[in-house]
């Protein structure tokens, strides 16, 4: 039947030699993770074997501790209807889970694309984002070298720094303040000798409280003021940047990443916001400005339900289903949008708000003015 | 103090020429090297730069300018029609129309296709019969048959060619069409009613009837008809993948003598068969040469007025099949229009979008004012072809939004076109019909555009007469003009034939003007169009008609 609750998936991305098999492999022996079915392109190459207790046929392999691994055969989606068939039949019953690991792809973005519009899909998972590897060690050049790495970062809903172990604290800071710089609203949590708590990883899928509370973070992580670049002409070397309560100092140029462009932009609008305009903009936005939009998050205050804000999440030009919260999550009422994006300047956003979504232009408000500016005046 | 100056291949000399530069300047002479202007002024200026091999030829005092740019044509099909198929005009008879059948079948191949045109659609009751079939079938002596109508939308076939087709007594109709029956008896026609005509035409190209060697003669003769028309610059505004290979071919071979683009349609039209959109748009840098810029899409967003297939603000006047207050309808959203123009954008290609009424029109600059609002500016020029209806709010957004106006075809002057347009949408609507004065005052960008075939011949002069008296130039609906306010002076029109539809195919710093470093695409006229009578402009003729500085049209003596 369909009617069953939708299940969590999580996509979990990173660059090659990121760490990501080995952190899988630690993840699915958690309790927190019980229950999870993963889909890997082959066993082989999470190093499971000694886990399995049973191959029963040859795409599906039981883990000692219940979960269940999965590879990808025709196409992940044949693969997942296939799964929900299984559990609209009874078996496979114990998943409450799903985890894709995006093995060699440096673009996580088509297989969202994939989970959020297939037609035979629809409702059925609920799909709470991207989790991106990051390698301690080697990160800070991959994300300076590649394009791709740091359009992983900057989509990311929660990014695991791995390799802590092999880092010193110096890089351990320079990895997290470009982290920051590129995207200041994911959780970044740190893996150590591989381990992770699965619990700080997933989320909960379409539980709504969390989802709001999420939601909150996020905005709240994207405005605080972090990991800018210094404009105090007393400090010299122009462009420096330093980290979380302007501890450490950097040189200019160690945070160089090629994402300069990467820039945050987070909005509150203080009028409710009509629901077929707001949509129109984000069509508009989506349709025109996918590709250099890495990363939206909002909630949203409709004037048809003042008191259910509404989620709205995107990935370039992937919308996620939008899910009406049961009240606000905290006392903050009124819109508050995020976006990271690669050359979108703010004020188009701004501007084709107020022109398509019908908002006051006034009533649109710049929640961290000053400390936003950060990484748009990053050099390459 | 010496100058050297450069010798040049052609000197122009002796002549009225009106350069069409930003001074609407005139000179005397004109230098030509390697295709190109070196120099332009008086007989003296240019004198230098004649040698002993330098070609002079003496204009005699006659006018000269640019090439026209026309900014809409179909070259694919006016060519083919002339080359390769039989035509007959919409007043001849059934039995006319079979004698010339039954001639083209005594010398055509068995298993060859006989293509033909245009029969009236007033004879379609009368084809729609097992006799007529039968005397259809006997006068093609077993070649399959297709006629089309003179609306282009249906046809009519032989036995033959529904075997072909394979379609039988029990196929279904198409959707959006229908297979012509006998009244009495209810068994096929060989009457093929819209999408139906569709089916035959796929079977013919699934043959290969149409090889590339045909493609491309059918293709050079209409360029052929252009430069006689003193055309070197051109449009084609739904570039197929065998418009494209032709043009592409012909340039391989010397023998492209116009500068070519074409709008590769984002979804394959009605009236055209094969790959279009991203396919299409894929294919194009192998079409690209020296003169082919496969640089346009097209989107049609509506129909036409007659049939009540344009999209309009305010309903048709009242109709049985349509009722009281039907205004058309439009064939994509304004979402999907952003989707396109954004997508097309991001290729570096311009849009050119069909818009016959007002509706089409406003929805066409609402998508681009979103488009435009995110994307910020560019240095594509996108097209309204056809903007005719026009609600006087929209006017002075195509300059805002940088909108190019084609105005095309030519029948801004009262036509039969118009009369079908009067019982469509009643008098007082259907004569605010093409607004160009107002535009002209806006500051919108407009281009001159044929639209040929769907007017008979490519011939700029009767247009630009038109624009200038707002009277039609061939004699017909003598008196009457079509909302004179809208009349524009001789000067401005020959900037929309040359620089302006130069600026909106992209080509404004290589065509449309006589400056040093542009190409010596040069027409020389048998009147002084600036100064005849408005009323004689119509009957212009291009004595010469010179592309890079070679002679693509008439000859070097000038009588």
């Amino acid at each position: 039947m369909t009617g069953a609750a939708p299940l969590p998936l999580t996509v979990l991305t990173g660059f090659l030699g990121a760490g990501k098999t080995t952190l899988l492999n630690r993840l699915l022996r958690q309790p927190a993770l019980d229950g999870t079915l993963a889909i890997i392109n082959e066993f082989g190459a999470i190093g499971l074997d000694h886990l399995l207790v049973e191959t029963s046929e040859e795409r599906f392999a039981l883990l000692d501790n219940g979960c269940i691994c999965c590879t990808v055969r025709d196409d992940l989606v044949t693969t997942l209807t296939g799964i929900l068939a299984r559990r609209d039949k009874g078996e496979l019953a114990s998943v409450t889970r799903i985890l894709i690991e995006t093995t060699g792809l440096a673009d996580p973005v088509p297989v969202l694309h994939t989970l959020l519009v297939a037609p035979a899909l629809s409702g059925r998972l609920a799909v709470e984002g991207v989790v991106t590897a990051v390698d301690a060690v080697n990160g800070l050049a991959t994300l300076n070298a590649h394009p791709e790495a740091v359009k992983q970062v900057g989509l990311a809903e929660r990014i695991v720094i791995t390799k802590t172990d092999l880092a010193s604290d110096a890089e351990l800071e320079r990895l997290r303040i470009a982290l920051g710089l590129i995207n200041p609203a994911a959780r970044v949590l740190e893996a150590d000798m591989g381990h992770v708590a699965a619990a700080r990883l997933i989320g909960t899928g379409f539980d709504p409280d969390a989802l709001g509370r999420a939601a909150v973070d996020w905005f709240a992580s994207a405005t605080a003021p972090a990991g800018f670049v210094c404009s105090d002409p007393q400090a010299g070397d122009p462009g420096h940047v330093h980290g979380p309560g302007c501890g450490h100092h950097l040189p200019a140029g160690v945070v160089r990443t090629g994402h300069a462009g990467i820039e945050t932009h987070a909005f509150v609008i203080d009028q409710p916001l009509s629901s077929p305009a707001f949509f129109r903009w984000l069509e508009y936005l989506t349709l025109l400005k996918g590709e250099s939009l890495l990363r939206m998050k909002g909630l949203v205050e409709l004037d048809d339900d003042r008191d259910r804000p509404l989620l709205v999440q995107g990935v370039q030009h992937v919308l996620h289903p939008p899910v009406r919260l049961p009240a606000w999550p905290d006392q903050t009422r009124g819109t508050r949008l995020v976006f990271i994006v690669r050359g979108i300047p703010r004020d188009v956003i701004e501007r084709t708000l107020a022109r398509f979504a019908d908002v006051d232009a006034a009533a649109i408000k710049n929640p961290a003015r000053g400390a936003m500016a950060a990484s748009g005046n990053m050099a390459a | 103090m010496s100058a050297v100056h450069a010798v040049s291949d052609l000197v122009l000399t002796n002549g009225r020429i009106y350069t069409v530069d930003p001074a609407r300047s005139s000179a005397e002479a004109l230098a030509v090297r390697n295709g190109r202007i070196i120099a332009v002024g008086t007989d003296a200026d240019v004198r230098p730069h004649i040698g002993p091999e330098t070609r002079v030829v003496d204009l005699g005092g006659r006018l000269a300018m640019p090439g026209i740019v026309d900014i809409h044509t179909h070259m694919m099909m006016g060519g083919q029609a002339e080359l390769f198929e039989l035509r007959f005009g919409n007043t001849l008879r059934r039995e006319a129309i079979l004698d010339q059948v039954r001639a083209a079948a005594e010398t055509t191949p068995e298993g060859k296709w006989i293509i033909g045109a245009q029969w009236g659609s007033d004879l379609l009751a009368l084809f729609n019969s097992e006799e007529s079939l039968a005397l259809l079938d006997a006068a093609s002596l077993g070649r399959p048959v297709m006629l089309r109508d003179d609306t282009y939308h249906n046809r009519w076939v032989n036995t033959a060619a529904l075997r072909l087709a394979g379609i039988t007594e029990d196929t279904p109709d198409p959707d959006q069409g229908s297979f012509g029956r006998d009244p009495s008896s209810g068994r096929l026609t060989g009457i093929m009613i819209e999408a139906a005509a569709g089916l035959i035409e796929r079977t013919i190209v699934a043959s290969g009837h149409y090889t590339e060697d045909m493609d491309r003669a059918a293709v050079a003769h209409s360029i052929a008809t252009l430069n006689q028309h003193g055309v070197t610059a051109f449009l084609d505004a739904a570039a197929m993948q065998p418009v494209l290979a032709a043009l592409k071919g012909l340039d391989d071979r010397g023998l492209l003598t116009a500068w070519a683009s074409g709008a590769m349609p984002v979804t394959e039209p009605s009236f055209l068969f094969g790959v279009a959109g991203e396919e299409l748009f894929a294919l194009r840098d192998t079409f690209r040469s020296r003169h082919v810029r496969p640089d346009f899409t097209k989107i049609f967003l509506d129909g036409v007025p007659g049939a009540r297939t344009a999209a309009f603000h305010e309903p048709y006047t009242p109709d049985a099949v349509f009722g009281c207050c039907f205004r058309g309808t439009t064939l994509a959203t304004v979402p999907e229009l952003v989707r396109w123009i954004g997508r097309c954008e991001d290729l570096g290609l311009s849009v050119k979008i069909h818009c016959a009424g007002d509706a089409a029109v406003t929805m066409a600059l609402d998508a681009l004012d979103v488009v435009r609002s995110f994307n910020g500016p560019t240095r594509l020029t996108h097209h309204i072809a056809h903007a005719s209806y026009i609600r006087d709010a929209d006017i002075p957004r195509f300059r805002e939004l940088g909108m190019g106006a084609d105005l095309s075809p030519f029948i801004w002057f009262p036509t039969a076109f118009l009369e079908g347009h009067k019982q469509t949408m009643g008098v007082e609507r259907a004569t605010r019909f093409w607004p160009n004065r107002d535009l002209l005052d806006a500051g919108a960008l407009m281009a001159g555009g044929s639209d040929w075939p769907v007017i008979p011949n490519p011939n700029p002069w009767t247009g630009i007469e038109g624009l200038v008296t707002r009277q039609n130039p061939h004699g017909d609906f003598p008196g009457e003009s079509l909302w004179p306010e809208q009349a524009l002076d001789i000067a401005t029109v020959l900037e929309i034939f040359t620089i302006n539809s130069a600026r909106m195919m992209g080509l404004g710093d290589v065509v449309g003007s006589l400056e040093i470093g542009k190409s010596a695409d040069i027409i020389v006229l048998d009147q002084d169009v600036l100064t005849c009578p408005a009323g004689a402009i119509g009957k212009t003729r291009v004595l010469q008609t010179w592309f890079e500085g070679r002679l693509v049209h008439g000859t070097e003596a000038l009588a």
